[in-house]
């Protein structure tokens, strides 16, 4: 089976967080978990590289994080959420952009 | 659970211990167990469970770069470089806490063997030989001192460990820490024992009071004395010797720390507690002088620090926050 290549999704990862972060504010394991289930289990992202995604995207400030409890049922612990900032919003238009840029260009190279 | 947290424990062995690598630390290990406790819900195998979230990790080396922390590592690298450390195996931790163990039999027996030392005389009388009494006080005075000498001496090939920057690895810190989990009842058991012995030791004086043998009674306050601190020092050193090894590695080092760095102080329950804490012991001091000074008993008065002793061992148990 042909998986995709982290190489070539890489540059988008962080379309995908920002995709699902201009719903609502969100953490870790759940935007794994939204990744997972748009692309149809066709992407799973790791871990390492959730994390490390948030920690630039927050570097360059298009994302910001907040610590709140657990699910309501919550047992007091608390957790990192992330949420999306204007300038993420801005960074997002630009990628989504860029990839129709790309697509079209690398397309015109694909024969079936 | 456990599993992955000693996979995320070693994946990070690597990584330099600052708050940037901690919180990376707690956030990946909270994504995994999210995912871990969901899988398990799903009705997956424990092992299938931990396979997938393993699997799904990803390696630090990415994550190493994105938060700059390629320029810790070498940081700490460095450190290494112009200051190594040694690194302590195995072999050398396990000789260590066997020496360890007869450092401290050497040390307890010798303060043991200073404090029965005064029972010699004492017995004398009953024997009608005063100088064999004195002169066994004095040989045992004479062997205890030497045994504390020795113990002194008895971990000089180790001093290494004390006196130049070590470090020890994952798998031996949690070595040491299992010998140390499991010494700890027989350390509580000698302490408590202990500390009834020394507070129980004048009874025969008690109860031989009234009978001919008068002597019996001090001369046995001396020994039964002489074992309860022997219980306690052998117990304290050799627990010592655990928290000497697992206080190896700190911040500087480039595997992580196995023991609450020095600066995390006692937490308290309550602001109450910790005013009760603070005030225990100048109180004690206070309510010893003032009672010996009105009454002048002082040969009876000095049973206010062993009750205070265990008193303080119950007040603290329940004005401090335990880890787990």
């Amino acid at each position: 089976m042909i998986e995709i290549s982290s190489d070539v999704i890489r540059g988008y990862n962080d379309t995908m967080i920002l995709n699902i972060l201009m719903k609502e504010p969100s953490y870790g394991y759940e935007i794994s978990k939204q990744i997972r289930s748009i692309s149809d289990e066709k992407y799973i992202i790791k871990e390492t590289t959730l994390y490390s995604a948030f920690t630039r995207m927050e570097k360059k400030g298009h994302i910001e994080s907040f610590t709140a409890d657990q699910d309501p049922d919550g047992n007091g612990k608390k957790r990192t959420y992330y949420r999306i900032t204007d300038a993420g919003k801005e960074y997002y238009r630009s990628k989504c952009e860029e990839w129709d840029l790309t697509k079209e260009v690398v397309e015109r190279f694909i024969e079936h | 659970m456990e599993t992955i947290k000693s996979y995320l424990e070693a994946m990070f062995a690597g990584m330099p211990n600052s708050a940037e690598v901690r919180k990376a630390k707690s956030e990946l290990l909270q994504m995994m167990e999210d995912k871990y406790n969901e899988l398990i819900e799903s009705g997956q195998s424990e092992n299938t469970a931990v396979g997938t979230v393993i699997s799904e990790f990803g390696n630090l080396d990415e994550l190493a770069d994105d938060l700059g922390l390629t320029r810790e590592i070498e940081e700490v690298r460095g450190k290494e470089a112009e200051t190594p450390r040694r690194q302590v195996t195995l072999d050398e931790v396990q000789s260590y806490i066997e020496n360890r163990k007869k450092k401290a039999l050497f040390l307890a027996l010798g303060i043991m063997l200073c404090i029965t030392s005064v029972a010699c005389p004492i017995f004398s009388p009953l024997t009608h030989a005063y100088t064999v009494g004195v002169t066994l006080m004095f040989l045992c005075i004479g062997a205890g001192v030497g045994f504390i000498i020795y113990s002194g001496f008895a971990d000089s090939e180790f001093r290494y460990i004390t006196k130049t920057l070590c470090q020890i690895d994952m798998s031996t810190a949690s070595y040491v820490k299992d010998k140390r989990r499991s010494f700890e009842p027989v350390r509580a058991l000698c302490v408590t024992l202990g500390v009834v012995l020394c507070v129980i030791c004048w009874v025969p004086c008690v109860m031989f009071s009234t009978t001919n043998a008068v002597v019996v009674g001090p001369a046995l306050l001396f020994p039964i004395a002489g074992i309860g601190v022997f219980l306690i020092v052998y117990s304290n050193v050799l627990i010592k010797g655990f928290d000497i090894l697992l206080r190896l590695n700190d911040r500087t080092t480039i595997s992580g720390s196995y023991k609450d760095l020095p600066d995390s102080e006692v937490q308290y329950v309550s602001k109450t507690a910790q005013t009760i804490a603070a005030i225990y012991w100048p109180v004690v001091v206070c309510a010893y002088l003032i009672v010996s000074f009105l009454t002048f008993q002082w040969q009876i008065t000095w049973i206010i620090w062993p009750i205070a002793a265990v008193m303080h061992r119950v007040i603290m148990i329940n004005c401090v926050k335990s880890d787990e």
